[in-house]
This record gives structure tokens, sequence and C-alpha cells, in this order.
């Protein structure tokens, strides 16, 4: 990609004079067996510009992206690289424009160095690679936009943020003048995510464009220049850096009003029903839980904020009793329960949302009315009528969308499994369940189904229950927590009240800064 | 794929339609029976009279069926051995052998027992003596596997082969306890009359294709509506979800491979308490344990259809057998032929139940860079 030819494109195909676009998508339409997941889409990304394309789940923003990058080839329509029409064959061909998309699910070699990783697939390779060269140029391309980087460093053992860096360096290395970003944000501690919109600056005041691909009304809404929005495959708006407020943003993306505003318990708490009293865990001679001393009262979410691989997962596993902690004591409805086992601990009144909903959560080839039966007792032979009942109750009563209750899960968008694992654990689990472990129940789900969790989780606080809800999400601890608790290399580092939390201070201690 | 101008492309399905889980199959039959002709006209022979006879001899003569039902009734049992441990992702390949010591442990039984029980309960015992048999043979195996996670398709397999040895060396290599001591010529010794069923009339079928049958359909029942049945699908479908929901992982691995030893041990007791009497190293030629397998595969584990599957197969070896016997003998291997061409075919064929083809005109060709 020169920039001579693609200046000499720019004098001879100007679009009307004045404005001229980097890329340009037009009345693009993409169809799958069953989905018409772009229709007739428009979208131009000016240079230099900074551009969120916002949709939910399936609303085919990165179908959209992947016909962008030459990934997918339209079914009809046309992309337009600076007013140019370009029949992209495949990413290599998207990045020879100068057209580079950095995955969400990142694309690397976990034990090459960052700069290996940045030279794989390039083209024009010498025959013999000089290492050190190689080196210095990855290194210099990181530096020049901000990117701090070791070019020694195996990937593996590098945070997701950095290898997300490293994706960056990548294209910017195969000479991307146009990133394409999909859920940027998802992985990264605000920390990183400051880093990254630092880069995001550097590059723009370089005259390279930035398109991040997001379902979330975060970070990356704010410092888009523009955002276009779409749902269920067609562009519902487009609108300039502060146009419209976040509010109007979730009811273009959703097609209805949306409720986002923090929740908070209503009723006084009462008495404890969880308590961990200096629960530790060691495990291969690694201290995963060091020492956490925490109570959820009926009435009451307890948020754990923190960084993904903090120990959330072990602290959640730990709750459960699907792992034994090493030391100290935790009580569920004032018995103890310590390596009593998930079984017996459910007796004593647990409920438990995992993480991993389709995967550990729910079997995702079994029916919603199979999944409902996970977890309570069951005789010799399996009584399905009542499941069958319930399942039906629970899909009219929460707006499950389904064919019907004998549908496997896997079939269910991430939103509707969600709705079947919490009705079980929730409503299904029975009088004496009253502790509810949830983690990151919104992870992945459309803006309309975070408010749907958000709802079932504030109404499971109104009638009573104890809620702990781990999440990497801060927005969303902060959105439902009356206490908020920060973990960071398996300590709680922090603690606030959920109406007196200062977001700077919180998110200093996610980074382990406090 | 891009044929001229013709563009050739599998569309996945959304959902496949009822009729193409009987077409596939059928399909699958046609198109076998098609290869199959090929080497036979290749070799000489008329295909058509070839499978006229073929047919006639396996199925729908009154002697080919009740001998095709009397080798479907083994195989029923080792297919849904293997059918009952591949549904949770468990490889039992060791059906052969665990059929060997099924044999084995029957005529043990069958011969110390069955004289000192009155006359009901002999078969029955001589049966659930020759289950257990195979039952022990895949313990080591799935202990391996419940506690150390060792693949126990390799450690089934080997014990195939300990288990052929030993047959030999009861009747071939030691005077000992299976061995007849009336004669020099070397045979099993014969179990007691009143461990034996009696053939219906004259004909080769058994009251074992009975039991085998109402096994194959208790098992579909209680496997649909059990709780055993229920943790079993959750732990094939998702381990994680298994633990998660605190089910006993070591538990459920040794006991569905224990019930598949069991099943696979009873195919061998059923051979004992009808056509052999004794332990027959005829068994050890037939293979009815490693067709157990492709049996089970191509009624897609389910347990009713094995019947049918088992049925099907048999008929192909008992039929393809009495070819050989004609005026222009065809060999053996032409069953042997079939049923792998019926196995590939319904395997290849699954891709047509979940792909859709598509033909497509190409638009003239834009070759980018």
């Amino acid at each position: 990609m020169s920039s001579a030819s693609s200046e000499a494109a720019m004098g001879s195909h100007r679009l009307g004079g004045a404005t001229l676009f980097a890329l340009s998508a037009r009345q693009v339409t993409k169809r799958f067996p069953g989905v018409l997941a772009n229709d007739r889409v428009d979208f131009d990304l000016l240079p230099g510009e900074v551009h969120t394309l916002l949709g939910e789940n399936g609303a085919g923003k990165s179908t959209l992206a992947s016909v962008l990058c030459g990934l997918y080839k339209p079914d009809e329509g046309a992309v337009l690289r600076n007013g140019t029409q370009v029949r992209l064959i495949s990413p290599r061909h998207g990045l020879q424009n100068g057209i580079a998309m950095v995955h969400q699910h990142f694309r690397l070699v976990d034990r090459f160095t960052v700069a290996e990783n940045v030279v794989l697939g390039h083209r024009n390779l010498p025959f013999r690679l000089r290492v050190n060269d190689l080196e210095d140029q990855v290194a210099q391309v990181a530096e020049r936009f901000g990117l701090p980087l070791d070019p020694r460093a195996t990937v593996g053992e590098l945070s997701a943020g950095q290898r997300q860096r490293v994706e960056i360096v990548k294209a910017l290395y195969q000479g991307a003048e146009i990133l394409l970003l999909d859920e940027p944000t998802a992985l990264l501690a605000p920390p990183e995510v400051e880093k990254l919109f630092e880069t995001v600056r550097a590059m723009t005041q370089a005259g390279k464009s930035v398109v991040f691909v997001s379902h979330k009304l975060g970070e990356v809404v704010d410092i888009s220049d523009r955002v276009t929005v779409m749902r269920d495959g067609r562009v519902t708006g487009s609108v300039a850096r502060g146009e419209a407020d976040t509010r109007k943003l979730a009811e273009l993306m959703v097609g209805r009003d949306i409720d986002l505003s923090p929740r908070r318990s209503r009723v006084a708490a009462q008495e404890t029903l969880l308590q961990l009293d200096k629960v530790g865990l060691t495990k291969d001679g690694i201290e995963r839980i060091a020492n956490i001393s925490l109570s959820v009262r009926a009435g009451e979410i307890v948020g754990i904020a923190g960084v993904s691989g903090n120990g959330q997962r072990e602290l959640a596993e730990i709750v459960a009793g699907l792992q034994a902690p090493t030391s100290g004591e935790i009580s569920i409805n004032g018995s103890r329960v310590n390596g009593i086992g998930t079984r017996n601990v459910r007796k004593a009144g647990l409920a438990y949302v995992p993480e991993d909903r389709l995967g550990t959560g729910l079997a995702p080839s079994l029916s919603i009315v199979d999944n409902l039966v996970l977890t309570r007792e069951r005789g010799f032979l399996v009584d399905r009528k009542t499941a069958l009942v319930e399942a039906e109750a629970f899909i009219k009563q929460l707006e499950i969308k389904t064919p019907h209750a004998h549908t496997a899960t896997r079939k269910l968008s991430g939103g509707n499994s969600q709705k079947v694992l919490l009705a079980r654990e929730i409503f299904a689990a029975g009088e004496n369940s009253r502790v509810l472990v949830v983690c990151s129940p919104t992870r992945g789900l459309d803006v309309g189904a975070v408010e749907a969790v958000h709802k079932l989780l504030d109404d499971a606080r109104s009638a009573g229950k104890a809620v702990l809800l781990i999440s990497e999400d801060l927005d969303e601890v902060l959105t439902l927590a009356d206490k908020v608790l920060v973990l960071y290399r398996g300590s709680v580092v922090h603690e606030v009240a959920g109406h007196e939390v200062d977001v700077e201070a919180v998110g200093l201690a996610m980074a382990g800064l406090s | 794929m891009i044929i001229g101008n013709l563009r050739i492309e599998l569309e996945p399905r959304l959902s496949s339609p009822k009729w193409l889980y009987l077409a596939v199959p059928a399909g699958s039959l046609v198109f076998a029976f098609i290869v199959g002709g090929i080497f036979l006209a290749l070799t000489g022979h008329s295909p058509i009279s070839t499978y006229t006879s073929l047919i006639s001899h396996g199925y729908t003569s009154s002697k080919g069926i009740t001998n095709t039902l009397g080798l479907a009734t083994p195989l029923i049992c080792t297919g849904l051995a293997a059918a009952f441990a591949f549904r949770m992702n468990l490889f039992n390949i060791g059906e052969e052998g665990q059929m060997y010591l099924g044999m084995i442990g029957s005529a043990w039984a069958g011969i110390a027992l069955a004289g000192h029980l009155p006359h009901l309960l002999a078969v029955p015992t001589v049966l659930i003596v020759g289950a257990a048999a195979g039952a022990l043979w895949v313990l080591l195996p799935a202990i391996l596997r419940a506690k150390l996670g060792t693949s126990e398709i390799v450690s089934t397999l080997l014990l195939n082969y300990v288990a052929l040895n030993l047959v030999n060396y009861f009747i071939y290599g030691s005077r000992g306890f299976f061995r007849d001591p009336t004669t020099s010529f070397p045979q099993g010794r014969g179990v007691e009359e009143t461990a034996r069923f009696h053939s219906f009339g004259t004909s080769n079928t058994y009251p074992t294709v009975i039991i085998a049958i109402l096994l194959a359909v208790a098992l579909y029942w209680f496997m649909k509506r059990s709780n055993f049945g229920y943790e079993t699908s959750v732990f094939a479908d998702s381990p994680n979800t298994a633990r998660y929901a605190g089910m006993n992982s070591t538990r459920l691995t040794l006991s569905v491979l224990l019930i598949s030893g069991a099943l696979a041990g009873l195919a061998g007791a059923m051979y004992v308490v009808g056509p052999a009497g004794k332990v027959d190293p005829g068994l050890l030629q037939i293979g009815l344990g490693y067709a157990g397998i492709v049996v089970a595969a191509l009624a897609r584990y389910n347990f009713v259809a094995v019947i049918l599957t088992a049925i099907l197969f048999a008929g192909l070896r008992v039929g393809g057998a009495s070819l050989q016997i004609s005026s222009n003998p065809v060999p053996i291997a032409i069953a042997v032929v079939l049923q792998g061409s019926v196995l590939l075919f319904a395997l290849g064929g699954e891709i047509f139940r979940r792909n859709r083809l598509r033909i497509r005109r190409v638009e003239q060709a834009s070759v980018a860079l």
C-alpha cells in the first residue's frame, strides 16, 4: 500500500468535491442461513476519525466490520476505499489496502515473542531474519504510538491489555491506515483503557482512522467523534459527539426506552446469611485467595469488582462448595459449610450462577426443561412434568424467546439462556435457598438483556435474598451493589458503601495502585 | 468448490427435517450396494443375481432370517455395550475381549454351578456370571480412566488381545478346566444341559434374542427417564456442568464402563447358553465385538435402533457366507466390503443431514489481486 497511489485515487475519485471518506460501505447486504445480517447498510469513515459502530449482539455490526476488513464478501453493495470501489477477497487483501481488524479473541501465537508475532504473516520478510533489526522496528512502531511493549517478551506471558497492544502494533507495522477494534475494552482494567485511548489519539493525529465495534455504551462512545447505531441488520442512526446521551443511544440500539440507572436496596438489610471469615486458598504453592472476610445480609447486594483473574473464580467456587478453602470459615444461614461439597452447600441454602453460563451453569445440548432439574434433588426417575410446567411459566413470565420448553439451551441467545439460568437459581431453588452467588451475569449480553438481568437481581434482593455479585464489569457492580469490594491478587484491597463510591479510587484499586 | 462456472457449496442447516434421519441411512445403504456391485462386476459376478441371493439367504427366506436373528442376538448386546459407553464419550472398544470373558465366565458357571441350581435359575445365573465377567474385564481400564484419566481407548483395545490369548490358552494351550477331558481333540468342556436354551424348532434362533430385544427397549426407557440416564447425559454434554451440579464423575465413569462391559459379556454368555454350550474358539473368528461398535455408530447410539442395525449387519454376514457355496462362489469379502461401505456412507452422509448442498452459477470471475 503506497501512499502515492492512494493520493492518486483521491485526486481522481473525489465525491462531490469536499468530503472524501477513508472507508465507506454502500448498501451492503450480507445474508447467512436464516439471517439477514446486514440489510443495505451505509457506513462512512473520515480520515483521522474515531467512529463507534454500536449495536446489540446480532445487530450486524461485527458482520459489517468483517465485510469492511475483507473477511466476508458482501452479497450486494460495495466497499469503497478513498472513494474507489475495492473488492476485498481476504483479510490479507484488506491489509494491502490499509485496513486491519483486531478481533475480540486475539489471534496470536502464545509461544512466540512479541516481535515474532508482529512480523508473522508479513509478505516482504527477508529470507534470513535479522531478529535484532525486527525487534528494533517493532519497538519503534510501538513507541511512536505510545504502546509500551517489550519486543522480546513471550506473548503467552502477557496480560490481555498487552496482547491487545501486540495486535495493534502488528496492524500498524503491516501498514494499516484504518483499524477496526472489536470490543476493545472488554478485557481491560480502567488504566489500560486509558492507555488504549492515548494510542488511539496518537493514531488519529497521524491521520489514521479507528472504528470501535461495541455493544456497550461505555467509554468507547465517549471518545468517539461519531457513533453509528445498528439494530437488526440496519443502521438506525448516526450521531456526532455531543449530540446524543446514553439514554438516546440505548433507545436507538434496542428500539425502546431503557433504564440503566443505579438500583439500590429499598429495604433495610436484615440478618447475615453469608459469612466468610479469613478465608484463604493456596493451590500448587500459590496463594489464590488471601484472608478474605466478608458478610452478606438478607436484602443486600455485595459487589466484588476487579480485573479478571484476580481470584474471582476461586472465590465463587469456594463459596459454592466446588473447592474447599485451605483456611478460614464459611457459613451459610449460620451453619458452617467448609468442604461439605456443593450438593450439601446447596441444601444449606446456596444458589450459584457461574460466569460460564453455557458450559458450566447449563448443559448446552439439553433442553430448558432438563436444565431446570439440574440443581435439584432428583429421585430414581426424573420428574420432567413439574419441570415442564415451571419452564413454561418462566418462559412466559421472563419473556424468554424460545420455540418451546424442549429447545436446547445452546440454541438460545445469551440473554435468554442467562434468564433460564437465573430463573433456576433464583426461583426454582426452593424456599430455603436464600444466598445467591452471581458471577459476571451480563457478560456479552445486549443492553436490553442487561436491563432484564439487573431487574431480576434487584428483585431477588427485594425478596430478601443475600446476593454476592462478582463481576469484572465495574459499571454493573456500581449500578447494583449496596457495598463494593475490590479484589486484587486474591485480597480485598478496597471496601466502600455503594452510594459513597469514588470511581477513581475503585479504578486504582482494581489496578493494584491503592 | 468451483467446477466450470458452477459454485458448489455446503450451507449449514439450522435444523434437520425428521425425514432426513431415515433418508440418510437408507441412502447410504443404496450407495453401499452400488459400490459392492462394482466390486462384483469387476470380479465377474452379476450384481443383480448376487444381491437377490444375498437378500434371500440373509433376510427373506425362513432359514435365512432365523440364522440372521441367531447371529444378531449377541451382536445386539455388543452394539448396546458400545452405544452405552460412546454416548457418554467413553470409548470402550474392548467389547471383543469383554465378550470372550463373558463366554469364559458363563462357561465356568455352566459347568461348575448349574448342576447345583434349580432348573429355572440355571440359565439366568449363567448369563449373570457372564455379564459380571465382562464387567470385570473392563474394571481396570475403568479405574484408570476414572482416577487417572488414562485413555480407555488404548487400555480396552489392548485387553482384547489378552482375552483372545486367554481363550486360546484354555482350549489349545493347556488341559485345564475349560477343555473337554473326554477327547484328545482340543475343544471346550460342555456346560450342563440345564444351563442351555433350546432353539426355536430346528432354527438357529434362541430365546436369548427376546432377552436382547427387551434389554434394548428397557435401556432406552431407563436412560431416558432415570436419574442415572439424566446424569450421564449432562456429563456427556458438559463435564463442567456435571461438576457444577455436584455429580460424582468418578462414579459415573466407572458405572458406565462397567455396564458397557457387562453388556458385552452378556453377548458371550448368550453364545454359551445358545449355540455353543462351551468355550468355543469359533467366536474369535466372527469379530462380533468390533462389529458391535459399527452397529452402534450406524444406529447413532440409539438403543432401539441398535436392534435394527444389528439385524441388518447379521443378515449381510449370513447372506454373504451362503454366497460362497453357490455354483459361482462369491468370496465372503464382499459382505465385508458391503459392511464397510454402509458405515462409510452413513458417516459421510451426516454431512448432508447437517448441511444443505447448494449449486450456484458464478458471476463472471472478478479476480482481485
